[in-house]
């Protein structure tokens, strides 16, 4: 039973967040966490359950994103038909990769998605005509609130979480997971071991696809080096996966809330915390303090993936019980 | 017993630090988003001194009418949606009256849209893409002029001295380089000037030689390239390594402009023209002032970025003084008849075109003359003749 109340619980405070928490500053951030619940679920599927580490999750991303975007500025139709397409043009492009692709293995498959999100930077940089190149293609934001952006992609995170759940419990999921163990050994069992890589490899991309749609709408401009980037989509779905937890339900949902939100507080200082003690105390070191802090969230990143590979292998959901003794045990000692 | 009165003792300190600060001076609270991590930050880091420069001689003056103007400088990571972050903080959290910086054309746009939502005026600083003043938003202004006008004093020098009746247009494959060589190639179009190539590189490429080999073979009379700093120096280099010669070479701005430029390019910088936005020796008050107090304060040169960001910090003072009150809807309208003269030029928010609230700027031709960089164009501001024809390679070498 409480597989089903402790989720249902967080939907419930999830709904009525934005109904409390009226700070547009704050809603913006949750939307940032609710989109990168849908890529770092899409991610896990492919990756964490099927073993297929996706390295270019920005392909899909910003496939979905332009879609949005072209829709508007080539045909006129609004963006938010982009939203389905997005998804769908993403699909499209898996497949062919998929076909060609799944013959590689373990790191050859790795890079092969590395290639593919290069190459889709370079077609959307270099096809000027059609993508407008780095200049970037713009999008009125139809709303000025942000309660519908909210439940949009909230609606995206909920559904790609109850997805992976519901795929997870189904026979596919055992597919996928015989995969990852042992590819040969599926395959002698008589699991079409391509056709399942493909199935978990659409279902990924679509929702990453979508994510990126959602994307155009909200933020309003893309362009190929913000969509297709390296650095700032493939790589950060990656952690949020990892610093989650690989292969569990929930853990892209911890992984993005805890890296949006480490991204944040070393870009404001501690929420501008570090900045008012520097004030009230008068000590000079305190602004080199704020300085050095606010540039290290890279930095951040990093100790954070390393002290969750030595510590927290399973990731933050995924080893949640030896973390939870952990705790429990230093603070016995303290108290 | 002892944790409960440690706790108390806390929140006590906590309660009188935040009591301390609300009783401080009321300063004025402005709002400034730059990269200053990241790929960009080299330039956000100068604009950030610039504006810290500028602000420090403002307050000491008394800043406005007796209040000191405080800026809130935030981290925009040269991305989109963390720039958006930055700003939804600065409007919501610190309740800013009117926001400025803005570097990346695309984290710019995005910032530019929510002060827009949020009806809190913008003062853009650096992002040039010509769309950001092209949507009619009434509460967003730009001090530099769009990346489309960057070659204006180059097109009048063509076409009275130079006679030019060809161009390659060698451009990085960002915004700045897609955007300017296509408005470029249209300007050289209209003028009669004929584009025999137009070719786009990865930024931060190393090896040119096969891209100039084709160019030399195309025989044009002009070079025109857009690149940073260390493409600019190679493109340069290389050239003369290919005896490369046609009559005028120049660079759009950017990496032809900078110190740094003919530091790594030695004397292949010698003779080469570029369009530029600035430079110390233009003729508006301070300018040289600023370039000079620049260097002795931080030890290193500034360049136009850091002028646009002085200029920014100028205008915001400017139009604080005159706000009738200081609320986000007074400064715009304090904005709107901005009339003043600033590091970086005559600054006033005008309609034309499509563009609405965008300043109009002149922008000059400089050439390397022995290495130091020289304004040439237009003549009323020329500080040196200029050289032209260049000569040949081979030549110079005696």
């Amino acid at each position: 039973m409480k597989r089903v109340y402790v989720p249902l619980a967080l939907l419930i405070v999830l709904i009525l967040f934005p109904l409390v928490v009226t700070d547009a500053y704050y809603q913006h951030l949750m939307i940032l966490v609710l989109l990168w619940v849908a890529i770092g679920s899409g991610w896990n599927l492919i990756s964490g359950y099927t073993g297929q580490v996706l390295f270019g999750a920005a392909a899909f991303f910003g496939v979905g994103a332009y879609t949005a975007a072209l829709l508007l500025s080539k045909l006129d139709v609004s963006a938010w038909w982009g939203l389905p397409l997005g998804g769908l043009v993403a699909v499209l492009i898996a497949f062919p990769f998929g076909w060609i692709c799944f013959r590689l293995r373990g790191p050859y498959f790795a890079l092969a998605t590395l290639a593919l999100n290069e190459i889709f930077r370079h077609i959307a940089t270099i096809w000027e005509s059609l993508t407008e190149g780095m200049v970037g293609i713009l999008v009125m934001q139809t709303f000025i609130s942000k309660i519908p952006y909210y439940y949009i992609a909230l609606a995206l995170a909920a559904g790609s979480v109850i997805m992976i759940d519901v795929v997870t419990r189904s026979r596919l999921g055992y597919y996928f997971v015989s995969i990852r163990e042992d590819q040969d050994a599926a395959e002698s069992m008589g699991i079409n071991t391509v056709y399942y890589k493909m199935i978990s490899l659409c279902l990924s991309a679509c929702v990453i696809g979508l994510a990126g749609a959602l994307y155009t709408n909200y933020m309003g401009f893309i362009d190929p080096k913000v969509v297709f980037s390296l650095h700032d989509i493939s790589i950060m779905a990656i952690l949020v996966g990892i610093v989650g937890g690989v292969s569990t339900v929930y853990g892209p949902a911890m992984g993005a809330f805890i890296m949006v939100a480490i991204q944040e507080v070393f870009r404001s200082g501690g929420f501008g915390l570090l900045v008012k003690l520097g004030k009230a105390t008068g000590w000079p070191v305190m602004a080199t303090v704020t300085k050095y802090v606010s540039e290290a969230h890279v930095l951040s990143f990093g100790l954070l993936v390393i002290f969750v590979i030595l510590y927290l292998p399973n990731g933050v959901v995924g080893d949640w019980s030896t973390l939870r003794k952990t705790l429990l045990f230093w603070k016995r000692e303290t108290a | 017993m002892k944790r409960a009165a440690l706790l108390v003792v806390g929140a006590l300190a906590i309660s009188l630090i935040c009591l301390g600060i609300s009783m401080a001076a009321d300063p004025i609270k402005v709002g400034v988003v730059l990269p200053l991590t990241g790929e960009q930050a080299k330039f956000g880091e100068i604009e950030k001194n610039s504006f810290l420069m500028c602000l420090e001689e403002i307050n000491k003056a008394g800043g406005i009418k007796g209040r000191p103007i405080e800026l809130l400088i935030e981290d925009d990571t040269g991305k989109p949606d963390v720039g958006r972050s930055a700003v939804e903080k600065l409007i919501s959290q610190d309740k800013v009256v009117v926001l400025s910086g803005g570097y990346s054309s695309s984290v710019t746009y995005a910032m530019c849209a929510v002060a827009q939502q949020r009806k809190i005026p913008f003062l853009v600083t650096t992002g040039s893409a010509d769309k950001i003043t092209e949507q009619g938003w009434d509460y967003v202004f730009r001090l530099n002029p769009p990346v489309s006008e960057y070659p204006q004093a180059l097109e009048s020098f063509m076409k009275e001295v130079a006679k030019t009746q060809s161009v390659a247009i060698l451009h990085e494959n960002t915004l700045f380089g897609q955007s300017g060589s296509k408005e470029f190639a249209a300007l050289c179009e209209t003028a009669g000037v004929k584009v025999l190539m137009k070719e786009g590189y990865e930024a931060g490429a190393v090896d040119f030689k096969p891209l100039l080999v084709k160019v030399k073979a195309a025989k044009p009379d002009m070079v025109y390239m857009i690149s940073y700093i260390m493409d600019a120096a190679l493109l340069m280099r290389q050239s003369k390594e290919l005896e490369f010669n046609p009559k005028l070479f120049v660079g759009g701005g950017a990496g032809f402009t900078l110190p740094e430029f003919a530091k790594n390019a030695g004397d292949a910088a010698d003779d080469v023209f570029s369009a530029d936005l600035w430079s110390p020796k233009v003729p508006y008050p301070g300018a040289q002032e600023y370039f000079d107090n620049y260097g002795k304060k931080f030890g290193s040169p500034t360049e136009y970025h850091g002028a646009e960001a002085y200029a920014s910090m100028q205008v915001l003072a400017d139009v604080l003084k005159r706000a009738k009150d200081l609320t986000p809807a007074g400064v715009r309208e304090a904005m709107l008849v901005t009339d003043m003269k600033t590091v970086f030029g005559p600054v006033k928010f005008i309609a034309y075109g499509k563009k609405k609230q965008q300043n109009q700027l002149p922008t000059y031709l400089v050439q390397w003359q022995k290495g130091t960089l020289e304004t040439v164009w237009p003549k009323s501001v020329a500080t040196k003749p200029y050289v032209y024809p260049i000569l040949p390679w081979a030549e110079k070498k005696k």
